[in-house]
């Protein structure tokens, strides 16, 4: 009975002394960042940037902070020294990357791959390249009215229905597409707005780190669309009516015979005509949205084809066809030989 | 002259028994005497009631016989008579001698309503402290043979009156005949409920009582009708019943007078509140001190915000307004009725607005004690409200060591601990008791 005793007291004395609780830092002990910059300096080393909310002062919302360093690690280090209260990067859900850097394949991967190992800054991140300098965006909150310190966040998270056009790429799927073959990433590109904290500009189509091509807000929106996710709430002008889509769903149908790779994908789309000119019927609307949604699909598919690119992720579809093996030459050998019927079938509701 | 027999009583009574009479009185030409205490006695009264006795009775032989049946018998069970609040009636010579049972004082109230537990929609009546009405509630309500009651007399110092009560055929065997065991060997003073708990087992440093203690006759009923033991102490105006089970806390027989949907949610409610009580003044400081990084982004911001320029950390503002708020609620129930709205109104200003105010702890913080302190009053039964409260220490300390991580594990070995509960081998977690006979 003793010994038991004894035994409960050394539990209850190490659970004490070696719980490591007096590191523990209150919420408002904490310097809590919400968005970080990553630029290059010109004599090559890096520049973090961090925009860290201001919780006492009603004026200003949030203060940016930099530091320089050789590599984002002591650069981030820096700026953990000379900060008034400890740094606690988990709440850091956006990670703007200057042009400067997202430009430069090694690079790039390089700190992507530091910042998924980084067991601190969450991979949940949004990730997002802009192509100014990257400490303007940051603090371009601070002159604009009504806004929160989380409003750069909140800006890519505004839900389908209500802005079909913005998309967020997150930290994980960067890191996955440096070793994808069969699927590449978009990642939305931004810029400090007027009269807005920001604005969105298109986005960036990188295969295995590298920038391949630029889109603008429409073609984005049709990568979003044949990665089957929501188009809802998205207004087409036609020219002669304008409609906005109700729902959109896409089915894809992959064979190979004889070597030839043929994908039928169907995207199904309903709409609501908004307003049109006078003697428009609704079967020249549908043909009209029809001929325009293929014509840019091929355009893209041309496009991507030539530099190697799958942005739309087809080879996702051939997984069951082609074995893991052949599907690491998915991008030079298959991608090429790629054919696809695309359908677009129009609904009104 | 006086018998010896009476000399002998007389001796026993003689200092320091004020209240203890001896009174000569004359019937059929012959000296009796009356014996007693008049506190318990109520004299007059009873001296008029021998006397229309008297009237009736042949002899004085004739007389005792109509009196009692309790005829004849040693000193010493005349003593135990006397101190038992009866009269005893001997004889001039001694050699007769009786224990009526006399025409009482009323030191009793009479049944009122319950004053711990407020039913709704149902029978207001409530146990008082008269062993045998309690008892006589229950028969009157449960009107069957099979209702069973043995009595128990135990205690060193005074004799105190133990009854039990279950229902025949449907309590198991196994359970009533260890019950009866342990009160027979009981060989110490039962002076508080707490000392007939400790003799069903060892619980000396558990918070939960082998007993749930109801005054209402409903739930009592209700409670042998689901197989267990209902057990009266004179003096005590509770039915405790026997075994206490966990579902005592969160469901009563009260809710059934409701349609189903509605107990359902009134048990699911004293499920949050139960829930509540245990994590979440842990889980404040969890997220605060030691896991901000759960937070959604906006609550981290609103949290911080809140917290700026509090100079108490948080498992220390915790913990002051968690024993700040149970002084309160202690001292609301000693106080009499009509100071206890003033210290209610000072607690809730002072503890409420002045020390937000003062920036001492943040706004959050009281809103969350509020929530525990209305969450805490939400199970059945003052016991357990008490015990659930005393359990939200252990996991309150641990989460502020490991955080959410804490209030996990903190959370799961009070789950252990209540399942490790057994009352004579029924466990505390179970639902409900096999009936007798029955198997799976």
């Amino acid at each position: 009975m003793k010994n038991k005793h004894c035994k409960l007291f050394i539990v209850f004395m190490t659970l004490l002394f070696l719980c490591g609780c007096w590191d523990i830092k209150d919420i408002n002990k904490r310097t809590i960042p919400l968005v970080m910059g990553i630029s290059k300096e010109n004599g090559g080393g890096y520049k973090v940037t961090l925009q860290i909310p201001v919780l006492k002062n009603e004026s200003q919302v949030s203060r940016v902070v930099t530091g320089k360093g050789e590599t984002v690690t002591s650069a981030l280090g820096k700026i953990r020294t000379s900060s008034e209260n400890a740094l606690d990067n988990t709440q850091i859900r956006l990670i703007v990357l200057q042009n400067n850097v997202a430009h430069n394949q090694q690079e790039l991967s390089g700190i992507v791959k530091f910042l998924m190992g980084s067991e601190e800054i969450p991979s949940r991140a949004l990730i997002a390249v802009t192509d100014e300098n990257v400490e303007d965006v940051l603090s371009s909150i601070n002159d604009k009215l009504g806004v929160h310190a989380s409003s750069i966040y909140d800006f890519f998270n505004k839900g389908a229905g209500w802005a079909p056009e913005i998309f967020s790429t997150p930290l994980w799927e960067m890191y996955r597409s440096l070793f994808s073959s069969t699927k590449d990433i978009a990642v939305p590109v931004i810029r400090s707005g007027k009269n807005t904290v920001l604005i969105f500009e298109g986005s960036e189509i990188f295969k295995k780190g590298k920038i391949i091509a630029r889109f603008n807000p429409d073609e984005s929106q049709l990568i979003r669309v044949l990665q089957n996710k929501n188009e809802k709430g998205k207004i087409e002008s036609l020219g002669f009516a304008s409609i906005m889509v109700s729902n959109s769903s896409i089915q894809y149908r992959s064979s190979l015979k004889n070597n030839k790779l043929l994908l039928v994908s169907n995207l199904h789309v309903k709409i609501n005509v908004l307003e049109r000119k006078d003697g428009v019927t609704n079967n020249k609307i549908i043909k009209e949205l029809e001929r325009i949604s293929e014509k840019r699909f091929y355009e893209i598919f041309k496009q991507m084809k030539e530099s190697h690119t799958d942005i739309f992720g087809f080879g996702q579809q051939f997984q069951q066809l082609i074995s893991y093996d052949d599907l690491k030459q998915w991008r030079s050998e298959y991608y090429p030989e790629l054919k696809v019927v695309f359908e677009v079938d129009v609904k009104m509701e | 002259m006086r018998a010896n027999i009476v000399k002998e009583i007389q001796s026993r009574f003689s200092d320091h028994y004020d209240d203890f009479f001896i009174e000569e009185e004359l019937v059929e030409k012959t000296t009796i005497f009356l014996i007693g205490f008049n506190t318990l006695v109520d004299l007059a009264k009873s001296k008029l009631f021998v006397q229309q006795m008297a009237d009736s009775s042949a002899s004085v032989k004739a007389l005792f016989k109509n009196l009692s049946d309790r005829i004849n018998i040693d000193t010493e069970q005349l003593i135990q008579g006397i101190l038992e609040g009866n009269l005893v009636i001997v004889s001039q010579d001694g050699k007769q001698n009786v224990v009526v049972d006399p025409i009482v004082k009323n030191l009793r109230s009479s049944i009122s309503e319950p004053k711990n537990e407020s039913p709704i929609q149902s029978s207001t009546d409530a146990f008082g402290d008269d062993i045998n009405t309690n008892v006589g509630m229950i028969r009157k309500r449960l009107s069957t043979a099979s209702l069973c009651h043995c009595s128990y007399q135990v205690g060193e110092l005074e004799k105190r009156k133990i009854s039990m009560l279950y229902i025949k055929g449907r309590t198991p065997k196994a359970l009533i005949e260890k019950v009866n065991e342990q009160l027979k060997g009981i060989n110490t003073d039962i002076e508080t409920i707490d000392d007939l708990n400790l003799q069903f087992g060892k619980r000396r440093l558990s918070p939960v009582s082998h007993l749930s203690a109801t005054e209402l006759p409903i739930q009592a009923i209700h409670s042998l009708k689901e197989n267990r033991i209902v057990l009266f102490l004179d003096n005590c105006p509770f039915a405790l019943v026997f075994p206490n089970l966990i579902w005592d806390m969160l469901g009563g027989i009260n809710d059934r007078n409701f349609p189903f949907i509605l107990s359902f949610m009134l048990r699911f409610f004293r499920v949050i509140g139960l829930v509540a009580t245990l994590i979440l003044p842990a889980l404040y400081v969890a997220l605060v001190s030691v896991n901000p990084e759960v937070f959604k982004l906006d609550l981290a911001l609103f949290v911080a915000k809140s917290r700026e320029g509090i100079p108490l950390s948080a498992f220390l503002e915790t913990i002051a307004m968690v024993v700040l708020v149970d002084l309160i609620l202690e001292a609301i129930v000693r106080l009499p009725k009509s100071v206890g709205p003033a210290i209610t109104m000072v607690g809730g200003i002072i503890l409420g607005q002045a020390m937000v105010e003062a920036k001492l702890v943040s706004n959050l913080l009281v809103i969350v004690i509020t929530a525990v302190v209305i969450a805490s009053s939400a199970v059945i039964g003052m016991q357990n409200s008490l015990y659930i409260r005393l359990l939200k220490y252990p996991i309150l300390i641990l989460a502020s060591l490991f955080g959410i991580l804490g209030v996990c594990t903190g959370f799961i070995i009070t789950i252990i601990y209540l399942a490790s509960l057994t009352s004579n081998d029924v466990p505390y977690m179970t639902f409900r008791i096999k009936q007798e006979g029955e198997t799976k």
